[in-house]
């Protein structure tokens, strides 16, 4: 048929920019309807990782070796053994503690190393006249009050790191004991003041007669590790003649090699240069399926596990080594998949638990395999009396055991989570850490898959589960595929993030054991390397009560108060680089360098000639009299970070450039987070004089860098303009300088940073780093403008704290922004941004817009909220209407707002969104015009177009037209009967005209409308078409229903969608039929 | 071309107010009987018809079937510039784009004129067929208003028995319990006072206390009402108009 152009619903889903394009859209094309019999892109992936690993090694499927390298035999005598330690822990070695290594060799043989030797320990100061002699006397009192406790007493000189009292060191007692369960127990006893032990004088006066503060408090492990100069994931060599082989008889292990050796022989390498090396670690990924009943999660007392799917990779192979899935019964082969039948669960979950032991891995990833998978499998095997499972450790005898752990920490919130220990075997849950790194909408595995893989994957509810394992091998074989891919993203997501990378080498520059980055929190990083740097310099840290409360504040940076409007010349931004660290560094801000009055006075110091007065008010000691201890660190940080900068530059292999990077993103991290440190008010060693200088300090630049710009760039100066700061935040300043040339502007940009930066003391700078042009300033922390950092093209568009990031908003309003905000700034069409938003207005009012843009999610952080809030309350409902897919606790909850009775409040208008589908349920289209879209697109236009013009975006010609969904619920539906009205006028009709499509008035009309019609139902008939198949395409069989559920899919939404508008198109056209002519 | 006078605004006002708490946007549908808006609250639990018909207009005319979709918020902001006593116009061209109001004092030396922009809405037309109903009672609407007010801050809902004794409305809730029973009485001389029941069987329905009351808003069009109730039916609230009627129904609560 000819047709005539109007609104394509085609491109309603087109139009609105989406950040994730789906791959296999992308790859086809969308709608070739040629390509229909591909198999599914996951299967095409799995046929081409076995053709190009049977090149190497023969056919895939059978013939994957799960075994590590077999361990050839060597000379201990003659032979260093040189491995990378992924993981230590406190154990047990001939009675006494050790600290033992995990870890493998360059050649991927797995090692056990004991430390021997090493004692716990921490200071006390030495009370006044305590001599070397009184020792003995000391370490009697030990022996009987706390038998077979302490090792050793020592006097030692050492010198706190809090405040500066000169260079002189002052006597300490170092206790040593024996084990490092004691410690705490004598540690308290100090404390207390409970340490009872006389001078042995005629008055009976006791040594310690007051409760006195102990010294140097860290975990043991770290303690061996600092004390040895060794770092988390570090290399280290065992030099020949000195270890000691533990004979096989011996092992506790499943390790190749296990090995004792005093731990003053181990030599440890800085991670530089060559030993910036991984070791071939073996990563596993795994998932697992259960077989659950109809509206109740799967419960491991009673629903049985049916699958679990394997992919194992070597670190820096690009192809995974090992695929397979087990199954229970059988199940149709997958190309380059082992397929591992059993007859029953039990064989199902031993075989599973050999083929761990066997492949041997060092790393254990998956997507919420701590809280879910594990977890499962361990309560599975109690419920099936299986008392042999639970041992896939590496320590043979250990049994693996659960316990729940609370995480709470100021940066990441609480969580609660399992933990399960798996001697020797990293633990790298790929949920935690994208919550941890990444602030998103949603956190299931697809919708995280689409983000940063943009690939999406099928979402079987899991009630359906069931029904495909019931079925018949082959659709237990589509079952397997789900599984298997659910097994290989997490490995792909890894990859893709390179986030065992990134931990390495954070471990490596904190110092801190691998497993610490994600069970605990910042802190512990900053503690690790003022360790390190306190043990060279015989300095030793106190043991504070962990007092204060977190509420304690100080003040924080400086805003410059932003000149609002939209700029239509270049604006230069210049930056202080690593501000707070420079700041710290420049003065010489540390714990050692902390003055008192008192200390003053006695050392007869000057002011600006010995100490510096912060703008706060504090004293620090310059650095000629004494260089602290957190500048050093800091140095060193950002000199390291420098380094690897330049070798990422002329580095070319790709994995070297990633860990390198890495490295350097490690070490800015480190650096900020030093200051934070010392801010923590419910810390460790919380210092507000340091924090609250370093912000006072920060304050000050930023005026005088205001100052002095706007003194120098004036008319009177010679300059075409006066130049005025529009805005600055924290680091740094906007300028504008007044010409609208962008080179004259970045000229400018660079001598004004240059010549500002001579005000400042070394190493603070200022520098030029970009220009914003055009640039739209909103508010404080809210703007947005093109970036440019060299006059011939812009780089990006930057926006800052504008609705496009946040997650309480719908989708819709970051898409829509984003558009306006690309129109108005990179193409500089503030008409077609108009014509744009009232176009998607007058879809939102006519419900035209797909219901996934609409969804907003929050988190269900906790059950009772003091004020009812939308999401919780429906929660609560969808609970009471099926409890096994409502939303738990740490969920985050997706809804849409549908219209309810006037004055009803927001939480009783929250719906499901796959609820509101199946009923119709009108959308309030107005609660997401006015409280989603009304405030940014205003806070957007009115420095544009003013305040009047910007309100007619809102209310013009264009919201006029609307249409209400009739929901398929509510009391009065079954009682209603539908009177059709005219589809020209909308009368209803009647008499003769009931049945029709018309009334008598629109009939000479009926050739135009019939053919508007026959074109809405042909168009939305296409778009249904296409988006079923793309489901079949995603889900991997075009001969199968589609089952996905997925909420997280936008496709989804819009294949629900335009079933149902189909149907309705397709009813509306029938009435032509039935018109009476 | 539909044109339309009425001697009184205050009526086309508290029509207005009555349906404006149900409904926001919907269709004026305009016939040469009289003027129609027939639609149901967003939560579908309750549905508004309103009749005006031709012969309560002074003057009428309406050449072809129009339907004239307004918001109703919209529609009362204009209707605030009138007077309750002034004369009001309503005027749309077939195919307008907006609906004309024209006030009138009585004096006739102010004339005011106010366009309210139209909206094409697209929404489905439902209609309650009409039932036999089990009984039906009238009485004032005062009354009712009355009773539906008390009882609100007692409970969500309100339990009506009809029989042949009278009527009882109960309501149970949190801080305690109460019911209103009204026996038939006629009273020749006020015959708005009067309570009637006609009654074919006993029933008895549960309805939302609130709903209800937002029906009461119309009582000022009124002296009287009905409620016309049958078994697991909706109810039937009826203010009738001195040309048309204004109704309104509810479905009954259903015990879970």
């Amino acid at each position: 048929m000819t047709s005539v152009t109007r609104n394509n619903p085609l491109t309603d889903f087109t139009n609105i920019p989406r950040p994730a394009v789906d791959p296999k859209r992308a790859r086809y094309g969308a709608g070739s309807m040629n390509q229909r019999n591909k198999p599914s892109s996951f299967e095409e992936d799995l046929g081409r990782l076995t053709q190009e690993i049977e090149g190497l090694q023969g056919s895939a499927e059978l013939d994957q070796k799960w075994a590590r390298p077999t361990l050839e035999r060597f000379d201990p005598s003659t032979t260093p053994i040189v491995f990378q330690q992924i993981e230590a822990e406190e154990s047990m070695y001939n009675g006494a503690s050790v600290v033992r290594l995990f870890g493998v060799t360059e050649k991927g043989h797995s090692v056990l190393c004991n430390m021997t030797g090493f004692y716990h320990y921490f200071y006390v100061p030495a009370p006044m006249g305590f001599t070397r002699d009184n020792l003995d006397r000391l370490e009697g009192y030990f022996d009987s009050n706390f038998p077979k406790a302490v090792e050793k007493l020592e006097l030692a000189l050492r010198q706190s790191i809090w405040g500066y009292s000169g260079d002189s060191k002052s006597p300490f007692i170092k206790i040593v004991v024996q084990d490092p369960k004691h410690i705490n127990r004598i540690r308290g006893a100090f404390e207390r003041g409970e340490i009872n032990c006389d001078r042995g004088d005629l008055n009976h006066e006791k040594f310690f007669p007051f409760p006195i503060q102990t010294f140097d408090n860290i975990p043991y492990v770290l303690r061996a590790l600092v004390d040895c100069h060794m770092s988390g994931m570090s290399w280290v060599t065992l030099p020949p003649g000195r270890y000691h082989v533990v004979p096989s008889y011996l092992k506790v292990s499943s390790c190749q090699l296990e090995i004792s050796i005093p731990f003053e022989d181990v030599i440890s390498h800085p991670s530089e240069g060559e030993w910036l090396k991984m070791a071939p670690l073996r990563i596993l990924s795994f998932d697992i399926e259960c077989a659950g009943r109809k509206g109740i999660f799967p419960e491991p007392e009673t629903d049985p596990i049916i699958q679990i799917a394997n992919v194992v990779t070597r670190h820096g192979d690009a192809k995974p080594f090992v695929r397979n899935v087990f199954t229970l019964d059988t199940c149709s082969q997958i190309v380059g998949t082992q397929i591992i039948e059993n007859m029953n669960e039990k064989d199902l979950l031993t075989r599973w638990r050999d083929f761990v032991r066997e492949v041997d891995p060092d790393v254990i990833i998956g997507y919420n395999f701590v809280n879910f998978d594990l977890p499962y499998l361990l309560d599975r095997a109690k419920a099936l009396k299986l008392s042999d499972f639970p041992y896939f450790g590496r320590l043979t005898n250990i049994r693996q055991e659960m316990k729940d752990s609370t995480f709470s920490s100021k940066a990441y919130g609480t969580r609660e989570s399992k933990i399960i220990n798996i001697e020797g075997r990293l633990q790298f849950d790929l949920l935690q850490l994208i919550q941890r790194d990444f602030k998103l909408r949603s956190y299931t595995l697809n919708s995280v898959s689409t983000e940063f893989l943009n690939e999406q994957k099928e979402d079987v509810h899991h009630s359906i589960i069931t029904d495909l394992q019931n079925g018949t091998p082959e659709s237990r074989r589509r079952l397997a595929v789900y599984c298997l891919k659910d097994a290989y993203l997490p490995m792909r997501l890894m990859e893709k993030l390179m986030s065992l990378i990134n931990y390495t080498e954070m471990a490596r520059v904190t110092g801190v054991p691998f497993s610490f980055l994600l069970s605990r929190g910042q802190q512990i990083k900053v503690v690790s390397q003022l360790f390190r740097k306190a043990f060279e310099l015989d300095i030793v840290i106190p043991n504070l009560k962990q007092e204060g409360s977190s509420d304690e504040q100080y003040e924080g940076a400086t805003v410059i108060e932003p000149l609002r409007g939209y700029y239509d010349v270049p604006i230069a931004t210049l930056d202080f680089s690593s501000l707070y660290p420079s700041i710290m560094m420049a003065h010489n801000l540390c714990y050692t360098t902390l003055l008192s009055r008192q200390q003053i006075e006695i050392h007869k110091l000057q002011k600006d000639v010995d100490y510096i007065l912060t703008p706060n008010g504090d004293c620090f000691v310059k650095a000629h009299k004494r260089k602290g201890v957190l500048p050093v660190v800091l140095e060193e940080l950002l000199g390291a970070r420098k380094r690897a900068k330049a070798d990422l530059k002329k580095e070319t292999d790709p994995f070297k450039r990633a860990v390198l990077d890495g490295r350097q993103l490690a070490l800015k991290v480190s650096a900020n987070s030093v200051y934070g440190f010392t801010g923590a008010t419910i810390g460790k060693l919380p210092c507000l004089a340091i924090s609250s200088s370093v912000t006072a300090y920060g304050r000050q630049m930023i005026e005088q860098t205001k100052e002095q710009v706007e003194k120098t760039y004036t008319i009177a100066n010679g300059y075409s303009h006066d130049s005025q700061v529009i805005y600055g935040d924290t680091d740094s300043v906007m300028i504008k300088f007044g010409p609208d040339d962008l080179r004259e502007c970045m000229r400018l940009g660079q001598i004004a940073a240059d010549l500002v930066s001579q005000i400042f003391v070394k190493p603070i700078k200022l520098e030029f780093e970009k220009v914003y042009y055009p640039y739209l300033l909103i508010n404080k922390k809210r703007y947005a403008g093109m970036y440019w950092t060299k006059p011939e093209k812009p780089d990006k568009m930057d926006t800052k704290g504008i609705e496009t990031v946040r997650r309480d908003n719908c989708r819709l309003v970051q898409n829509v922004i984003e558009t306006v905000l690309k129109m108005i700034l990179h193409d500089r069409d503030v008409d077609g941004a108009q014509e744009f938003v009232k176009k998607i207005i007058s879809d939102l009012l006519q419900n035209k817009i797909d219901m996934s843009l609409l969804v907003i999610t929050k988190a269900l952080s906790k059950s009772d909220y003091a004020a009812k809030q939308a999401h919780v309350e429906l929660a609560e409902r969808m609970r009471k209407r099926d409890a096994g897919s409502a939303p738990t606790l740490g969920d985050r909850v997706a809804y849409v707002i549908i219209k309810g009775a006037r004055n009803d409040k927001n939480y009783e208008r929250s719906e499901d969104p796959l609820y509101v589908l199946d009923n119709n349920l009108p959308i309030d289209t107005k609660y997401y015009l006015d409280n989603q879209l009304a405030n940014p697109l205003q806070r957007i236009f009115e420095p544009i177009l003013g305040a009047r013009k910007a309100q007619l975006l809102l209310t013009g010609e264009h919201t006029r037209t609307i249409s209400v969904a009739a929901p398929a619920v509510g009391g009065l539906m079954k009682f209603a009967v539908k009177t059709e009205v005219c589809m020209g006028c909308r009368t209803p009709l009647t008499g003769v005209y009931a049945k029709g499509a018309l009334c008598k008035n629109c009939m000479p009309r009926a050739p135009e409308l019939y053919q508007k019609q026959i074109e809405s139902v042909n168009q939305l008939e296409t778009k249904f078409a296409r988006l079923w198949t793309q489901c079949q395409r995603c889900q991997g069989s075009l001969h199968q229903d589609v089952i996905c559920t997925s909420k997280d899919c936008a496709i989804f939404y819009m294949r629900k969608k335009s079933q149902k508008d189909m149907t309705d198109a397709t009813y509306q056209l029938a009435r032509f039929d039935n018109t009476a002519w | 071309m539909l044109e339309g006078k009425l001697e009184q605004a205050s009526l086309f006002k508290k029509v207005v107010e009555a349906v404006r708490e149900l409904v926001q946007d919907c269709n004026f549908d305009c016939t040469e009987n009289g003027l129609a808006l027939q639609a149901m609250d967003t939560s579908h639990v309750s549905l508004v018809s309103l009749l005006l018909t031709a012969d309560g207009f002074s003057e009428y005319r309406c050449d072809r079937n129009l339907a004239l979709g307004i918001n109703l918020v919209s529609l009362t902001k204009i209707l605030r510039c009138g007077n309750n006593e002034d004369i009001l116009t309503l005027e749309a061209g077939d195919a307008a784009d907006s609906l004309v109001l024209r006030f009138e004092n009585t004096q006739q030396d102010r004339m005011s004129e106010y366009a309210l922009k139209l909206m094409d809405i697209d929404q489905e037309h439902l209609g309650i067929p009409e039932t036999e109903y089990a009984a039906s009672i009238t009485m004032p609407s005062t009354e009712f208003q009355r009773i539906c007010r008390d009882m609100q801050s007692i409970s969500e809902s309100i339990t009506i028995d009809c029989t042949k004794g009278g009527v009882k409305f109960t309501c149970e809730g949190d801080i305690g319990s109460g019911s209103v029973t009204l026996k038939p009485n006629s009273s020749a001389d006020k015959p708005e006072l009067c309570t009637k029941i006609d009654l074919s069987e006993p029933v008895s329905l549960t309805l939302s206390t609130k709903y209800l009351l937002n029906f009461c808003k119309a009582t000022g069009l009124s002296q009287q009402v009905t409620l016309k109730l049958a078994d697991e039916n909706p109810i039937l609230v009826e203010y009738p108009l001195s040309a048309g009627h204004l109704r309104f129904y509810l479905a009954p609560k259903l015990d879970e």
